[in-house]
């Protein structure tokens, strides 16, 4: 498994659900890694992250993550930490895991 | 691009087209000046803010094409992200500038995006005034929005003005009252910022812009608390730290509330207690860091009158263990904390031997003397006053 | 156990009250992200993998039925109807929202919990020997020094923004079951020679990325002494503790770059000038808390159902083979409850368990529940004519696992399935190893084991003192496992040496089986244990085991 991609999504933790969510193709923030807005490159990605930063009051903890386009043409997470967070827990069938696909 | 015919000078040319287009319509004034030939390349520089749809307006309607220059300081509102797309789209504008501060300056001058917390204008400076300065590059003149009605030092200001003999700036809004910019957005149907509805009268960054209550001042909201009052790209001979002297800013907290501070006389430092004059004694005063020890104040203890303890940030907390230590030393005097204190922090201030906090105006605005207050009675629920007296 | 005052009660309500406003005050931007994150790291609230988490304390693990069912009411009213008990004798829920976590510390506080000083950089929730107030081989109570240090720690305005966490730990037995060495200060309550109390203080230990055994700073302090001189170390600490670096912020840094010698001068200069503070006042309060924790007024009964279930009923048998420990009076026993049933997650509870747990307690254990540093439940007096009762109730509820001290007995953190700090997953390893070991039938048979499994350096799992100890760390963007061998907590103490080279996920539970069959093969007789064998032949035996890909086996 690949640690780390050139291309990137821009992820954080909701600041009142505290739920994983990932900024999105709308410019909104959205709970699905799926609907993650793919940066092509690291320099733009860390120019939309800056803007997150300082504008979005809304979350906590924006970062940068590594993804790739799976298959169907969404974004999917590279790294396992990355993986465990847009699903849930690996004991117990909780968080995104148990929502309809 | 210079002037076509440079035959006037700036300063001329002002003084001509002010009392040129005195008594025309405001339309009719930015139609001549969009399409002079005589000025040259002119942009609108728009901060997407409050009533900035009105010029908005008006050029799309003149000239779409016209260059809009938006400053993005990266500190706005998403709010007014999200309007400069709408109302570019909305207008058909083709060329609207997006200008953001350099990335080296943020890098080497505001790495955690803080500098607002420390410094102001310099915070407006990097974000603002220089970006806006190259952004300006190879333009003749530009328009801003500026309005009389919306005092400060904007009450004196013409429709034309000399910027620092380099460009001219145009302010068609000048005269506009209130009202005017009320009804042209009402009979035009035009969008507002969404931030107006929550009661902010003027938009500017995230971090230094508040609501502004009913009486208050149309730009209070504005670096509220501080005399800073223009951002800068206004102040054409704005140098930053150009060796004025200091703003007293500071805000004392007490178990009362806030209050001015009333110590006028200076701070020594450590260093200079050998040499101190016998005025300087009379009244004396000394700034310490945090990682002072208490102990080498030992010869001085009872002659100072005021010791101000050093926070520079609020996680750090030496200063506490600091203060309980001058007063076991046997320091009666007045104890200050002084920097970055949280008001969640008041009451471990004031039981670890403290008198008072000051803190910045910045920092005063963001926790009101309110939130002060609900941790004034720093007596109460105090495990360890149990424990340490009998009485 | 401690009766709250209403001083305490006007406390916990008040702070509950601060805490709802600094909430508001954060959504409402008059504080920053910055500035609210070490409010409410100082109430609990944490921002993991997935949610946020809460920690509740257990001030040195002791709480009442009431307590109890309350903890289990907000597992299901504001959780997921499960809370997890952790390795600091405090209870944490994996899933509250923001804007509910003050309506839960209001619930809290109306039975005299808290969430307060449960993380941030400042002293912590005191922790104590699980078996306080009920062990045979205990020869003082420390739980009045343990909720003495916790009342003084509360809100200390001094130390609450300390260059790091700071962890005080009370024992008062010869048998160290609260890890006492391995905390920023261990108390050992002891007696001079004169017969008068006091306590030996030991400072900077530490688990962590550099663990450490704390040293003793002084062998004995009058009991008169205990704040101030705890004061003292506190000030020094904050400082001259680094501010930095996160890593070398801890006590046990400063002691080691410092010299004990010095921390000790220091200390003892600063002692002096803290001591002017305390006039006498403090030993009146610590009396009256001594008093609370007066011994409960033992049942005269017969204990005759016990041993007839013993011949009965072999479940029953085995169970109190394994989960029982001598109490100081001979007719009663301490129950030790396992949250480790093979195949579980290692310190989880359902909310229904919970409740049962505290039906026994109320009905069969005086009231009184115990959360043990090994994440399991405690019934600390139990009259053994009670203990068919207690094993049927505790067996209804999935609670009877018959384990504790055995290999499937250990202890792991939350790692990367909660975690945000976690370099790899720890439960599933957990799971693992106790359902092979469960299907070899062999645990009985390797005896007392202590295994701790961490997801990440910072050591929450204690690996650094099990017997066998597993480090989970990333590998090239996979989990990867590191042994350690030869660690122990207790009285003791030993910090566990690396062995070699990690295991993958697949490997690392045949790497502990090796490791065990090995151990068999060794060990002199059934009474020789892991620690010993380890520490008589040393790591080659065992390095042998694990590197070679040759599988002995066991000739048993």
């Amino acid at each position: 498994m690949k640690r780390d991609t050139a291309t990137k999504i821009i992820t954080a933790n909701d600041l009142l659900s505290g739920e994983v969510v990932y900024l999105s193709t709308s410019g909104k923030w959205s709970i699905r890694h799926s609907d993650a807005i793919l940066f092509e490159d690291k320099k733009a990605a860390n120019t939309r992250l800056t803007e997150v930063q300082a504008q979005d009051t809304s979350i906590i903890g924006p970062c940068l993550a590594g993804a790739t386009l799976a298959d169907n043409q969404t974004p999917m997470p590279v790294h396992f930490r990355e993986v465990f967070r847009s699903k849930g827990p690996s004991n117990r069938f909780l968080g995104k895991q148990t929502y309809a696909a | 691009m210079p002037l076509e015919n440079p035959i006037l000078s700036i300063s001329e040319r002002v003084t001509e087209l002010n009392s040129r287009y005195r008594n025309q319509k405001t339309e009719d004034v930015l139609r001549d000046i969009l399409k002079d030939p005589l000025f040259g390349p002119v942009a609108l520089v728009s901060s997407f803010g409050a009533e900035a749809v009105v010029l908005l307006h008006m050029i799309s309607v003149i000239d779409p094409a016209t260059p809009v220059i938006f400053i993005d300081t990266e500190m706005l509102f998403p709010q007014t992200l999200a309007y400069q797309k709408d109302l570019a789209e909305k207008f058909g504008l083709t060329d609207v500038r997006r200008i953001t501060p350099s990335r080296e300056a943020v890098f080497q001058r505001d790495t955690d995006n803080l500098l607002h917390l420390a410094d102001r204008d310099s915070c407006c400076a990097l974000r603002k005034t220089e970006p806006l300065e190259r952004a300006l590059i190879g333009f003749d003149a530009w328009i801003g929005g500026r309005k009389r009605f919306q005092g400060g030092v904007r009450v004196a200001i013409e429709m034309f003005e000399n910027e620092a003999d380099t460009r001219i700036k145009i302010n068609p809004l000048a005269h506009w009252s209130r009202e005017d910019v009320a009804d042209y957005i009402t009979v035009n149907t035009l969008p507002r910022h969404p931030l107006v509805a929550k009661g902010y009268l003027s938009i500017g960054c995230a971090p230094c812009t508040t609501p502004v209550s009913a009486g208050e001042d149309y730009r209070a909201g504005r670096w509220r608390g501080e005399e800073k009052t223009e951002c800068g790209i206004h102040l054409a001979s704005h140098v930053p730290n150009s060796g004025e002297p200091e703003v007293n800013t500071a805000v004392i907290v007490n178990d009362e509330g806030f209050a001015p501070d009333d110590w006028d006389r200076g701070y020594s430092v450590f260093e200079d207690m050998d040499d101190l004059s016998e005025t300087q004694k009379s009244a004396l005063a000394i700034d310490l860091p945090n990682t002072f020890d208490a102990t080498d104040l030992l010869p001085w203890i009872d002659q100072i009158d005021l010791i101000r303890v050093e926070f520079p940030v609020f996680s750090d907390g030496r200063g506490f263990s600091l203060a309980q230590r001058l007063r076991l030393l046997g320091y009666h005097g007045r104890l200050r904390a002084k920097g970055h204190v949280l008001a969640d922090q008041y009451a471990m201030v004031r039981r670890s031997g403290f008198d008072e906090v000051e803190i910045s105006h910045e920092l005063a605005n963001r926790q009101p003397q309110s939130q002060w207050s609900a941790r004034a009675a720093w007596q109460t629920h105090n495990y360890q006053q149990k424990f340490y007296q009998s009485t | 156990m401690y009766n709250y005052t209403t001083f305490d009660k006007d406390f916990v309500a008040t702070r509950a009250a601060q805490f709802r406003d600094q909430v508001q005050r954060r959504i409402n931007g008059s504080l920053t992200e910055d500035e609210f994150r070490p409010l409410r790291l100082m109430n609990g609230l944490y921002m993991l993998l997935h949610a946020y988490m809460l920690r509740v304390a257990i001030p040195y693990g002791t709480l009442n039925g009431t307590q109890m069912r309350a903890l289990a009411d907000v597992a299901d009213r504001w959780d997921k109807g499960y809370a997890h008990f952790s390795t600091r004798q405090n209870i944490q829920f994996h899933w509250p929202k923001l804007q509910d976590v003050p309506d839960i510390l209001e619930s809290l506080a109306k039975v005299d919990m808290h969430a307060i000083q449960t993380s941030g950089s400042c002293i912590r929730s005191v922790t104590s020997d699980h078996f306080a107030g009920a062990a045979a081989d205990e020869y003082e109570d420390p739980r009045p020094t343990a909720e003495f240090v916790r009342q003084w720690s509360t809100d200390h305005p001094e130390f609450a923004f300390l260059p790091r966490k700071f962890k005080i730990a009370v024992t008062g037995s010869a048998r160290d079951r609260a890890v006492i060495k391995l905390h920023d200060i261990g108390l050992t309550l002891v007696r001079n020679a004169a017969g008068a109390p006091g306590y030996e203080v030991s400072v900077g230990g530490g688990l962590g990325r550099t663990p450490m055994i704390g040293k003793v700073i002084r062998d004995f302090l009058p009991r008169a002494d205990l704040l101030p001189y705890l004061e003292a170390i506190l000030q020094v600490y904050n400082q001259i503790g680094r501010r930095d670096n996160k890593y070398k912020a801890r006590i046990k840094i400063t002691v080691h770059e410092h010299g004990i010698e010095e921390i000790r001068n220091r200390v003892e200069e600063s002692f002096s000038l803290q001591r002017m503070r305390f006039d006498g006042v403090d030993q009146d309060i610590f009396a009256r808390i001594e008093a609370d924790f007066a011994e409960p007024i033992y049942k005269q009964a017969s204990i005759e159902g016990y041993e007839i279930a013993r011949q009965s009923d072999p479940l029953f048998r085995s169970f109190t083979d394994t989960n029982l420990h001598p109490h100081k009076n001979a007719d009663y026993t301490i129950v030790t409850v396992s949250l480790k049933a093979h195949g579980a997650t290692p310190g989880d509870a359902s909310s229904a368990q919970m409740r049962v747990l505290a039906d026994i307690a109320e009905r069969w254990s005086h009231d009184e529940l115990r959360v043990s540093h090994e994440q399991n439940i405690i019934l600390p007096h139990v009259h053994k004519g009670d203990l068919p009762a207690v094993h049927a109730a505790l067996r209804s509820a999935g609670l009877a696992t018959a384990n504790i001290g055995l290999i499937s007995d250990l202890i792991a953190c939350p790692g990367m399935d909660y975690c945000d700090l976690a370099t790899a997953r720890s439960i599933n390893i957990a799971q693992g190893i106790a359902t092979r070991f469960d299907e070899l039938k062999l645990e009985h048979d390797i005896g007392h084991l202590k295994l701790k499994i961490s997801g990440c350096i910072n050591a929450c799992g204690h690996h650094h003192v099990g017997h066998i100890g597993i480090l989970g760390l990333e590998k090239s963007g996979v989990e990867s496992y590191q042994i350690t061998l030869g660690g122990d907590g207790t009285e003791t103490a030993s910090i566990g040496k690396i062995i070699g080279p990690g295991f993958s996920t697949d490997e690392i539970i045949p790497a502990i089986e090796r490791l065990i069959m090995a151990y068999l093969d060794l060990r002199l007789d059934a009474s020789e244990t892991f620690l010993t064998v380890f520490r008589r032949l040393g790591p080659q035996p065992f390095k042998t085991a694990l590197y070679t890909n040759e599988v002995k086996n066991h000739a048993a």
